[in-house]
């Protein structure tokens, strides 16, 4: 099956498969669309990055996803990759997934015969691998939107600023409370692990006091431990070690920033 | 199993018989003799292979051609052809923004799709965003960018006569 193309069609040419049959799902509009309804935003699996990043319901609801979606490739990449497809590759660096954990993003899985509602947390297990069964296909994703008092942010490091694949990225969304109070918040990071992990340790400090600058710097520290990165050719696991910590520490002050400088969205 | 495949380039009508799976770059530059899109990197990073698909920049290297069945592309020789050049090519000769010229093609379109949607000049780092996707490995940029700040200038002298 494909989309857009920008996975599967390199793995044609690289010789990795060649299929008999190809199933050109690019054209079908009824799976291209972004809507918000019964308290829930819909974004259909066609949707490309391009759209995402337009939507003015994202930017508000979804802000985090947003900022994942600008980070993939360059322009070309964005217009012609969809969501549908950076889920299905299943990378562990691919962007928009961590996006979509800490949003709590719910998959609508479809086959002739059947329908399955499956949370993003049970849906990935490993490099390329999800639970997606052979004639099932993503119809559907759906994320609970954000609230008012709800911001996320997400960060990325690359060898290069446009066009490259994530050695790190990690994306927050944080409920807040006043001042620097946290209410709740979910952490999740890319290019650590062979899926996207949460960070359950770093997000259970997030509410025991206001994220003052020594909370967010002991927290960076905690996410050092807690993530399980590998060696390869993009980077060293001790690099990634060092990055993972920096750029959380980085994110939660930026978002913070944010936070006390426009306050509710 | 070869098909027939009907589609618009460079707003003239194209009816093309081949593999389904074949890229719409192969069938560009084999079967339509439209050279200017290259290969390069064929996997989507370089962006020398760039085209415009509903007036969308996309990698036509990656692009399978029964994709874009009546859909209209635009390459760089449909962007403007001696004497008719457009502006951004134009002002790319002026500024000397090619070396090997290998990239120009991609770039040309990049830039196209990019000053479609704006009727001001755009800043540098507006520029750089635009043109992350395409790699040029002899210029370092710089003329690049002042070529299609020269052409957004063309553009918008042009809108003011009109």
């Amino acid at each position: 099956m494909i989309a857009g193309g920008t996975d599967a069609a390199v793995r044609m040419k690289e010789g990795k498969w060649r299929p008999e049959v190809w199933i050109n799902i690019k054209g079908i509009h009824e799976l291209r669309y972004i809507s918000e309804k019964d308290g829930a935003i819909h974004i259909g699996p066609l949707t490309t990055h391009t759209d995402i990043i337009r939507h003015t319901l994202l930017q508000k609801k979804a802000d985090v996803l947003v900022e994942a979606a600008r980070e993939v490739g360059a322009i070309q990449m964005q217009n012609m990759g969809t969501i549908g497809g950076n889920i299905g590759t299943a990378s562990p660096a691919g962007d928009t997934i961590p996006a979509l954990y800490v949003l709590g993003a719910v998959f609508e899985l479809r086959s002739i015969t059947s329908v399955r509602l499956v949370p993003i947390e049970e849906f990935f297990i490993g490099p390329g691998k999800t639970i997606l069964k052979k004639k099932e296909m993503i119809t559907n994703i759906i994320i609970p939107p954000q609230k008012a008092n709800e911001i996320g942010i997400f960060q990325k490091l690359g060898p290069r600023k446009a066009q490259s694949i994530s050695i790190v990225n990690v994306a927050i969304s944080l409920l807040m409370g006043k001042d620097r109070k946290c209410l709740g918040g979910k952490i999740a990071f890319g290019a650590v692990a062979p899926t996207i992990i949460r960070a359950k340790k770093c997000e259970a400090l997030l509410t025991q006091q206001p994220l003052t600058d020594e909370i967010i710097q002991n927290i960076g520290k905690i996410a050092w431990k807690e993530v399980m990165p590998i060696t390869d050719g993009r980077a060293t696991a001790a690099y990634r070690r060092d990055m993972a910590s920096s750029l959380l520490e980085r994110g939660l002050y930026r978002l913070l920033r944010r936070w006390e400088n426009d306050g509710e969205k | 199993m070869m098909r027939k495949i009907l589609f618009t380039v460079n707003d003239a009508p194209c009816s093309i018989t081949c593999h389904p799976a074949k890229t719409l770059l192969d069938v560009l530059r084999e079967d339509l003799d439209l050279t200017a899109s290259k290969e390069c990197c064929g996997k989507g990073e370089c962006g020398s292979c760039s085209v415009l698909v509903n007036n969308e920049v996309v990698c036509s290297c990656l692009i399978l051609v029964g994709q874009v069945e009546n859909q209209n592309v635009i390459t760089c020789e449909g962007v403007g052809l001696t004497p008719h050049l457009d502006h951004i090519q134009e002002s790319f000769i002026e500024e000397g923004a090619t070396q090997c010229g290998y990239c120009t093609p991609g770039i040309i379109v990049s830039a196209k799709a990019f000053l479609n949607d704006v009727d001001y000049v755009p800043s540098v780092d507006e520029i750089k965003t635009a043109l992350g996707g395409n790699l040029c490995r002899c210029t370092g940029y710089s003329k690049i960018i002042q070529a299609i700040k020269t052409a957004a200038e063309k553009n918008l002298k042009e809108l003011g006569t009109v």
